[in-house]
């Protein structure tokens, strides 16, 4: 490929971020206000931001930071949410030969749900300049997230509490979660899940890892009795 | 928490997260997942998203003896029902907050 192929297809992915940017950013905020209203100062806050990168995690670790979790239960908490990057990363990675070691560390730091699910869509449409165009769109969704970040840890504290606007967390993740529901098992690990969050409570506060495990063992399960359910993919 | 180990934990969970991301990308695709990890994979987002959202519709605590509150039950609800819907997540984030601020103001 040419520099100016290159060039195209990273302006191609900052362009195919444009519309995914006020759910991306709205999400950004929210996690940003979390972490301020949880007690850390606003560099540790940002710091979740850029080094974590990934907004379900930063919520779980976040939350667990406010309950006064053991930091080796949130480091793990944290981390479980965050291991379905393996998967994109090796699919991913059949993309990347012939890059350079920095292209490929640089993507792997940029990779989120959003950039890995668009770009996709591009490898199935044939398209060779896929590790161009997830730059460009990776990278321009790492600037909104850490724009919209700073906003929340700063401007979050100014929302009344009466307006509830913590609930905001639950939604977001409630439209982060529907899409997922495309088959019985997904749905069977989501109320698996929720059921455990709810009724069990273990100390160290592992309720979240646990609910991890016992979700997926259900989604397992449902798609052996009922072979009708899309296997893991 | 103290300061340093507030950094510490931060510093790992990115560290963490970092190499998951990078894991297969740093090898070029050389090597594949077992199967039975990336079903297990598969079926952690949901159960994980799941887990944080119910105990926030939650009358008091987590625990055998929970009740629902009425109000954020019904706001996650329209939530849902407009997240499989339209698949926007400011439209979910407009409908339940809606649902939520009327039922309050209603005190219900």
């Amino acid at each position: 490929m040419t520099s100016s192929d290159r060039q195209q297809a990273l302006l191609a992915g900052a362009r195919a971020c444009l519309p995914l940017s006020p759910g991306v950013m709205l999400f950004g905020m929210v996690c940003g206000a979390a972490a301020a209203a949880a007690g850390l100062t606003p560099g540790q806050s940002f710091a979740l931001s850029w080094l974590v990168f990934a907004g379900s995690s930063q919520i779980v670790a976040t939350q667990l930071f406010a309950a006064g979790a053991p930091g080796w239960v949130i480091v793990l908490t944290g981390w479980v949410v965050n291991l379905r990057f393996m998967m994109y990363s090796a699919t991913l990675a059949q993309h990347f030969r012939g890059t350079s070691r920095f292209e490929r560390w640089l993507a792997g730091y940029l990779l989120t749900d959003q950039a890995f699910g668009v770009t996709l869509a591009r490898v199935l449409d044939g398209r060779r300049d896929i590790p161009w165009f997830f730059l460009g769109i990776a990278a321009t969704l790492w600037l909104f997230w850490q724009i919209a970040s700073l906003a929340g840890i700063y401007l979050g504290a100014l929302v009344p509490a009466s307006w509830s606007i913590d609930f905001v967390v639950a939604l977001t993740f409630i439209g982060v979660l529907a899409p997922l529901l495309r088959d019985r098992a997904m749905a069977a690990a989501a109320v698996a899940g929720g059921l455990t969050s709810v009724f069990v409570v273990l100390p160290l506060k592992l309720n979240l890892m646990a609910a991890a495990l016992i979700g997926a063992a259900a989604g397992i399960a449902l798609e052996k009795l009922w072979p009708s359910s899309q296997p893991g993919a | 928490m103290a300061e340093l180990a507030t950094w510490g934990v931060i510093a790992a969970l990115g560290l963490a997260t970092f190499a998951t991301r990078l894991s297969f990308l740093a090898l070029l695709g050389e090597g594949e997942l077992p199967r039975w990890l990336r079903r297990v994979l598969h079926y952690v987002p949901p159960a994980i998203l799941a887990a944080i959202v119910a105990p926030q519709l939650l009358a008091g605590a987590p625990g055998l003896a929970a009740t629902l509150d009425g109000p954020r039950t019904a706001a996650a609800l329209a939530g849902l029902a407009v997240a499989l819907l339209t698949r926007s997540t400011l439209a979910t984030i407009a409908a339940g907050m809606a649902v939520l601020w009327g039922l309050t103001l209603l005190r219900w």
